[in-house]
């Protein structure tokens, strides 16, 4: 465990700082969990009913170019770019030849020779190693991680919010279009990770604090908040998004974990193809499924989960309060005799929590609204 | 921290539990130190009125988005009150520790219990 003085710092740190926030570990950085004034309830509904503003630039950022590159990227990342064209953004999953998930990223397809990757914090230096290890002669695969900030503004009013900075609005989900921003390139996707319409800014790191701060005036206007990653994490299971770590995992594979949608199963190759395409047909691997608790007490990783008779038929994987719903709701792998609308126990620190089996997202939310 | 307030006239323990004697029994809540870690806090789990505990017996829980704390018994006695107020509003529990926030009361099987709890000065010279 590092202690704070040996985590990395964020371009915007000062700023956190200064508005006094709580600071946390997240893969190596130390980034905010929670501001004052706000807290993870204040934060999250901001978002649901407004607008809150992330700094996630502990995400990795990396780039593919070269004659080829996303042909490269296809032939080892899991979701097929052949689906999408330049200008559009893919969720994808790098694993291994066992079909564990090295990491879940997001693929920005600028061209048929560069391909700009959003890995998570912990696992970039891998994911980097991976694809720079494959690489044919010709391609480039940088990291990039700390030559860029990505800042996520999320919820109904985000347009608004960007177009207070000048930023461009109103493209489609999961498409991004490139800007400037004091005269460097800026990258504006319609991405993010609570289920709200939003968009997810990647601009140079030099800049990424006077973006931070023309965002912290804009978003005040419109009721919203700076948010810390304690609200992205609620927002996100609430939505059922996966957690790399938790959710998806080296043992916790894309058939386990319900991300079946984001793997080109008909691509000559990707990396696990063989051992994931089995594990789909035997269908014999636990399932990721959602839990409601219907009484007091909130689900957590790790808490078994056990059928009407005691028996234990998995395991939770992420598990939080909803403040939408203002109750436990958590991500359990379980076996596949339990189906939806089952009526199950976890087992939180030996108290059986009554929950109900069911399918993400746990709220209703406008990501894909036009 | 400096904004976080700690009354002089409460005793305190070493788990962040303030007590505050009210005639024959002792009322019962976490600091403010205690709830600033938690962060929001949105269930809690009290002891049942009638149940005798030990001193430094698990007694309840304090949940918040992130993270679940134990509460415990900072005297032995029997629980004579709990907060059913928290049931449905445990974020007094953030917006006011020391008052409509408070956790249960215990009448102490040793009347001068809380004595032995610490006083304002040790309690906060360990916060740092």
């Amino acid at each position: 465990m590092p202690t704070m003085t040996d985590l990395l710092h964020s371009p915007i740190h000062d700023r956190h700082v200064a508005l006094g926030a709580k600071m946390a570990d997240f893969g190596g950085w130390s980034m905010p969990i929670e501001y004052p004034g706000g807290g993870v309830v204040a934060e999250h509904t901001a978002v649901r009913e407004r607008v809150g503003i992330f700094d996630v630039s502990h995400l990795g950022k990396a780039r593919v170019s070269g004659p080829g590159a996303a042909d490269f990227v296809n032939r080892c990342l899991t979701n097929d770019l052949r689906r999408i064209g330049p200008g559009r953004a893919q969720y994808t999953m790098c694993c291994t030849e066992t079909g564990g998930v090295v990491d879940d990223l997001i693929q920005y397809l600028r061209s048929d020779d560069d391909v700009f990757l959003i890995p998570n914090a912990a696992n970039t230096a891998r994911v980097v190693e991976l694809l720079a290890a494959a690489a044919p002669e010709g391609l480039v695969v940088e990291n990039l991680h700390d030559r860029y900030g990505v800042i996520a503004v999320q919820g109904p009013s985000s347009d608004a919010v960007l177009r207070r900075l000048g930023l461009p609005v109103d493209h489609d989900y999961m498409s991004f279009v490139e800007t400037e921003w004091e005269g460097l390139p800026v990258i504006v996707c319609r991405t993010g990770y609570t289920g709200e319409r939003g968009y997810e800014i990647v601009p140079p790191w030099e800049v990424a604090g006077s973006v931070w701060d023309e965002l912290v005036a804009a978003v005040s206007g419109h009721g919203g908040l700076p948010c810390g990653l304690g609200a992205r994490d609620t927002l996100r299971t609430e939505m059922g998004y996966p957690l790399h770590g938790n959710d998806l995992s080296l043992d916790i594979t894309p058939v386990m974990a319900g991300a079946a949608w984001a793997v080109g199963w008909d691509k000559p190759a990707f990396w696990g193809k063989d051992a994931l395409t089995a594990e789909r047909a035997a269908k014999q691997s636990r399932l990721m499924r959602g839990l409601v608790a219907s009484g007091r007490g909130i689900p957590r990783s790790h808490c078994e989960v056990k059928d009407a008779a005691g028996t234990v038929v998995g395991e939770v994987t992420s598990g939080t309060f909803s403040p939408t719903r203002k109750q436990g709701i958590a991500l359990a792998l379980l076996d596949r005799s339990v189906t939806l609308g089952d009526e199950v126990v976890v087992d939180v620190r030996g108290r059986e929590v009554p929950a109900t089996v069911s399918k993400p997202p746990f709220v209703e939310v406008g990501v894909r609204e036009r | 921290m400096s904004d976080l307030d700690y009354p002089a006239g409460l005793r305190y323990t070493a788990e962040h539990e303030w007590v505050r004697a009210d005639g024959e029994v002792l009322r019962v809540g976490i600091t403010s130190f205690a709830q600033e870690a938690l962060g929001d806090v949105v269930y809690v789990s009290l002891p049942a009125v009638g149940d005798t505990v030990a001193a430094g017996d698990t007694c309840g829980e304090v949940e918040s988005t992130k993270s679940v704390s134990d509460l415990y018994a900072p005297v032995s006695g029997e629980v004579t009150a709990v907060n059913g107020a928290l049931d449905a509003t445990p974020e007094l529990v953030n917006s006011d520790p020391y008052g409509e926030g408070w956790m249960y009361e215990i009448r102490p099987a040793d009347a001068g219990a809380a004595d032995a709890l610490l006083d304002v000065d040790a309690y906060t010279s360990q916060l740092s």
